[in-house]
């Protein structure tokens, strides 16, 4: 353990220790660190306000006072650096009052209004004021400031600030976002974004977890509680894969705050490690709590009689789902029912799900989100060295000395994680290494910024594998151990020019090489991949080529290092596990495996389907196939949405018509469930127990915080009733006992810290490399842009556009687009509209110009489905992983017809409202084209 | 011989006739009750009720449930809401305000609590129902307390030493929202 400075050095830097004494204690401390932190370890705690250990003391309270033989005045404890020989004394009368004079300053400006004051119970200031005994405070003058409403979230109330400065030190030392600043208006000073603007940022909202007294307020939660009323329930966040861990502070229905470590855990920092995190949070958890409370949830089952949905009690409802189930297996066979299920569920939901479908329903046909890209990462990661997942940790990532990322927005779609990562390089020195087409935020900060041209992550990965070997850097190991495949990599990688590679990628070799090498001869390198890898045509070649450089930089090899596929949705990670695809039983466990199979069969006291052929079991491309030629009669949904996830391109509405029965199970109304023929309404992640698997492979707990709403119900109750009308009742009572038997049937799934071993190489592992190196045929696209659906930090899939809060922050469905595509336009401003054509259709989008962007990429956010987008794009299906990609396309852009100031006739208005139906407008239009 | 003296005399009969009709002569002490009723001193720990500010009649309450955190008996509960005006918050008072009085235990720390002297006792007492709920009195019934026995509610802060006899005292424990003082022609052009 030891003291986290803020300055910057590797981890395993030797530092100069120096004695020093402490109230007549010898202690030894490192030289020039904080005199704060060595009064600290001698177990003496000062007071201080202004103080946190995950940034640089700055010094503005004035509270944690000590004297100091040899100067005259007090010593500032946390600025004050550590010398030989110095001598302190922490607690005499003249500190102690010194110390009551500093709490009376900042009070005398204070208003105190504690009664109305959110802070109020949790302030640090009446902590201060009264353990130091300051009663009386003599002439108050209050500042007079009104206060800042002006940002979508937080409120600034400059009358209760007591400058410490944390709010802006956080944001700029730990988030590397600097947004906050002091500036002075009318002579007072003020805390708010830079020029006294309108504070438009991240919204971490970690200014508001450090605020020491109730000068940051989130407008979500203003005046609304008081801290000794609320519950405080400590769960997992339900967005995005970090699954970090956050306190619902609840009162008997509602949400009221979201809070997480930041805001409890001691600022002192005593049990921190070096790596770990700091326990924030990031926009979606702190601010999208309210869709748990919306009114559009779902209460009661709803079943359809004559096209309309009508409200029927639970009892019933899943009898005859019972039936209706049991009579198409009997009729067709297991193989005619599919299900679907969310990588939102629990474990434990996802394992009960697979569980019924393959024991009760007799089908494999089931899937999950990770079949929109993950699944590259988890079929081609275990087809090679045999894992399934990612191989290092929060504080590896963090403790990294280089870190290659590619095709990742990491602060856009893990925050977190992102924040690791810039740790990595702000506090431990760290090398970073950002490939990517667009500048992102992530890669403005990073050492090693490499900006490529769209689709050309598979010519660097080629040429960072060519430069690897070419260099000489090889890890020994992999060459001794595996001589064949290295040598079938030398001879393939030969026949890659490094002009093409440069040409392709738009990056200049040396650059190229330097990244290799740095990745090379990294101790502790991470390779780190996300969309834009994963969820691309080529994505499992790629994530191939990925592991081959892996492999020859020895990442799986090296003590903290490693290589971290990142997902989008919670749980996907676990949903796979839980084996919730066909390829997969729990465990990752192969399904075609007879053993495995015949184990799991024998637990659940059940036959499972056979695997038959190549594949065991149709997965989600290929259900929505067998739907279209009838195949498909019945459809089991858990919290998925196709409809309003895959394109119209995929005809999906067409194939879910043609199923005789669909069961939704959804906490909200979706574009599927309305054409289900039953809806039940499931409980949201504040109501049920379970766990999450994040990236890493942590699973977190998730508890409940209140009773479900309305008639809800969670996941796994949902289906354990459904199994007694399905005639094999399963018997579970609670959601530990279904724990219970996933760990006993893939053991140390729970365990806190998993071993990632790797397993020798297949021994055809060096069979298809020469056709993963070839060169790749002539790109065709000429004179088109990429169009390419991009997620955004405010919002984590379709789920958080249920959330008032979030959707104020950013409910912008507006194309963003490069400066000089915008030029070439016609000089078009942000706000305008443009044409969007694609061979499918045209549809009118506003456009926000966006000076990150290269030309030839428009970004669209995949969160947002009016207009439809999305349904602008061709859809290609891996022929080895069976993922769907529809995340990038084709299109031309033409300035919008609409600039023209054109009378709405009544015939144009209802053209207007049909394109806002959506679904169809896409369809209509390219119907329209064609004639 | 005494004894028997004694006894023929019926001494011990007059001296209790004796204290009997002393007592047609010494004040009385017991009071016929519900006829008549004892004067009760200022600080006597009665029913709650909630006050509001003399010059405005604006409630005083703010909803700060320092009460309900104070409260041994957990009996009080408070859900507070906000007032807005063009977007700034102008008041903050409490949209309900229970006492459930069956579980008082008459401390008065919740009156202590109070920043802004909104709660105070008064001397009343009688408040048998037949009906339990109109026990838990609510936010109408305690103002309606505060604005009947007002005077009992004042005396009873006065001499617990919470507040001054005239209003300018009062005044001081005001807290005025910091937007709702000043109308500044810049905020407009924030906005």
């Amino acid at each position: 353990m030891s003291s986290v400075g803020k300055q910057s050095a590797a981890p395993d830097a030797v530092k100069k220790m120096v004695e020093l004494t402490i109230d007549g204690q010898v202690v030894t401390a490192e030289e020039g660190s904080s005199l704060f932190n060595a009064v600290k370890w001698t177990g003496t705690q000062l007071p201080a306000m202004c103080y946190h250990y995950s940034f640089s003391p700055f010094g503005s309270c004035g509270l944690c006072l000590v004297e100091v033989e040899g100067k005259k005045h007090n010593v500032r404890a946390c600025t004050a650096k550590v010398t030989e020989g110095m001598v302190v004394s922490t607690g005499t009368d003249k500190i102690v009052e010194a110390r009551k004079g500093a709490v009376e300053k900042h009070l005398k400006t204070h208003p105190l209004d504690c009664p109305v004051c959110d802070k109020d119970g949790q302030c640090e200031l009446q902590d201060m004021a009264y353990d130091l005994e300051v009663y009386d405070i003599k002439e108050g003058k209050r500042k007079q400031i009104p206060e800042d409403t002006r940002s979508l979230v937080l409120d600034f109330n400059m009358e209760r600030c007591i400058l410490c400065g944390q709010c802006i030190n956080i944001c700029k030392e730990v988030q590397l976002v600097d947004a906050l600043c002091f500036y002075k208006k009318d002579k007072q000073k003020h805390v708010g974004a830079h020029g006294g603007e309108t504070l438009y940022c991240e919204f971490c909202g970690d200014c508001l977890a450090v605020c020491p007294v109730g000068a940051i307020v989130s407008k979500f939660s203003k005046y609304t509680f008081k801290p000794w009323q609320l519950k405080k329930t400590e769960t997992t966040c339900s967005f995005c894969s970090d699954g970090c861990s956050i306190t619902l502070e609840t009162n008997a229905r509602d949400i009221m705050v979201v809070t997480s470590e930041l805001s409890y855990e001691s600022k002192w920092g005593f049990d921190v490690e070096p790596g770990e995190g700091h326990g924030g949070i990031c926009v979606r958890g702190r601010f999208g709590f309210q869709y748990v409370m919306s009114d559009a949830r779902l209460s009661k089952p709803l079943v359809k009689t004559e096209g309309q949905f009508v409200e029927a009690p639970w009892f019933k409802t899943l009898i005859d789902i019972g039936k209706r189930l049991n009579d198409i297996k009997a009729t067709h066979g297991g193989q005619a029912i599919a299900g679907l299920i969310s990588g939102r569920c629990t474990n434990e939901s996802v394992y009960l799900f697979q569980r019924l479908m393959r024991s009760i329903l007799e089908t494999n046909n089931i899937d999950t989100a990770a079949r929109y890209g993950h699944m590259n990462s988890v079929l081609a990661l275990r087809e090679t060295v045999n894992i399934g997942g990612a191989t290092v940790d929060e504080k590896q990532l963090a403790l990294s000395d280089a870190i290659l990322m590619i095709g990742s927005n990491l602060t856009e779609t893990n925050p977190i994680t992102a924040l690791r990562v810039k740790a990595s390089m702000s506090e431990f020195a760290g090398k970073l290494l950002v490939a990517d087409d667009t500048e992102t935020k992530i890669m403005k900060l990073a050492t090693h910024p490499l900006q490529i041209a769209p689709h050309s992550e598979g010519d660097l990965i080629q040429g960072l594998v060519k430069a690897v070997i070419a260099k000489g850097l090889t890890d020994p190991d992999f060459i001794e151990k595996q001589s064949e495949a290295y040598a079938a990599l030398k001879e393939a990688v030969a026949r890659i020019s490094e002009t093409r590679v440069s040409e392709k990628t738009g990056l200049e070799w040396e650059k190229i090489e330097e990244a290799a090498i740095l990745l090379a001869q990294s101790k502790r390198g991470v390779l780190l991949w996300g969309e834009d890898i994963v969820s691309e045509k080529g994505a499992y070649q790629n994530v191939r080529r990925l592991i081959d450089l892996a492999l020859l930089t020895g990442l799986f090899r090296k003590e903290g290092a490693g290589i971290l596929p990142v997902c989008e949705e919670n749980n996907e990670q676990g949903a796979v596990d839980m084996g919730a695809v066909p390829e997969f039983l729990p465990g990752q466990v192969s399904y075609a495996a007879e053993d495995a199979r015949r184990q799991f069969a024998n637990a659940w006291h059940a036959s499972l389907p056979e695997s038959t052929g190549g594949s065991p079991g149709l997965s989600l491309s290929e259900i929505i196939e067998a739907a279209h030629r009838g195949e498909i009669k019945a459809l089991y949904l858990v919290g998925e949405n196709p409809l309003g996830t895959l394109p119209a391109s995929m005809k999906v509405r067409e194939a879910l018509e043609k199923i005789d029965f669909i069961v939704c199970q959804d906490p909200f109304m979706s574009e599927t469930a309305e054409i289900a023929d039953v809806i039940l309404p499931a409980a949201t992640f504040a109501e049920k127990e379970g766990t999450y698997t994040n990236i890493m492979g942590a699973v977190n707990r998730v508890t409940e915080a209140f009773d479900p709403r309305g008639e809800a119900r969670p996941d796994w109750k949902i289906l354990t009733d459904l199994s007694k009308h399905l005639g094999h009742p399963v018997q579970y009572h609670s959601v530990e006992e279904i724990r219970r038997e996933i760990s006993q049937m893939v053991p140390g799934y729970y365990a806190q810290d998993k071993v990632h071993e790797t397993s020798d190489l297949p021994e055809n592992f060096a069979e298809d490399i020469p056709e993963r190196y070839a060169a790749p045929a002539q790109d065709t696209r000429k004179n088109t842009m990429t169009l390419s659906l991009q997620q955004v930090l405010y919002h984590s899939g379709k789920l958080t556009t249920r959330d008032k809060g979030l959707m104020k922050i950013y409910d912008k469905a507006v194309l963003h687009i490069s400066e000089a595509d915008a030029e070439a336009l016609g000089n078009l401003q942000t706000g305008d509209s443009v044409n969007i054509k694609s061979p499918l259709g045209q549809l009118e989008v506003q456009i926000e110009i966006t000076p990150e962007l290269p030309k030839g990429l428009v970004h669209y956010p995949v969160h947002f489905n009016d207009p439809p987008v999305k349904d602008l794009l061709a859809t290609e299906i891996d022929a080895k992983s069976k993922v769907i990609y529809f995340k990038t396309g084709a299109v031309t852009l033409e300035p919008s017809a609409s600039l023209d100031l054109r009378v709405i006739t009544p015939e144009d208005a209802a053209e207007d409202t049909m394109e806002d139906a959506g679904k169809n407008a896409a369809k209509n239009l390219s119907a329209e084209d064609a004639a | 011989m005494r004894k028997i003296l004694y006894n023929f005399l019926f001494v011990e009969i007059v001296k209790a006739l004796k204290l009997v009709f002393s007592h047609y002569f010494v004040k009385e002490v017991t009071l016929q009750y519900p006829h008549e009723k004892t004067a009760l001193p200022n600080t006597q720990r009665g029913a709650l009720c909630l006050l509001r500010y003399e010059e405005s009649q604006e409630e005083r309450c703010v909803g700060c449930d320092l009460c309900g955190a104070a409260c041994p008996s957990a009996c009080i509960t408070v859900v507070s809401e906000v007032d807005e005006k063009d977007g700034y918050v102008v008041r903050r008072y409490a949209s309900s305000f229970d006492i459930d009085i069956t579980k008082c235990v008459f401390c008065g720390f919740c009156v202590e609590a109070c920043p802004v002297n909104a709660l105070a006792m008064t001397k009343m007492y009688e408040y048998s129902t037949i009906n339990k709920r109109d026990l838990i009195f609510d936010k109408t019934k305690l103002y309606d307390i505060g604005e009947k026995l007002h005077r009992e509610a004042k005396g009873y802060l006065v001499a617990h030493n919470q507040e001054g006899e005239d209003e300018e005292v009062v005044s001081q424990y005001r807290y005025r929202f910091p937007s709702s003082r000043q109308e500044e022609p810049e905020q407009e052009e924030k906005k």
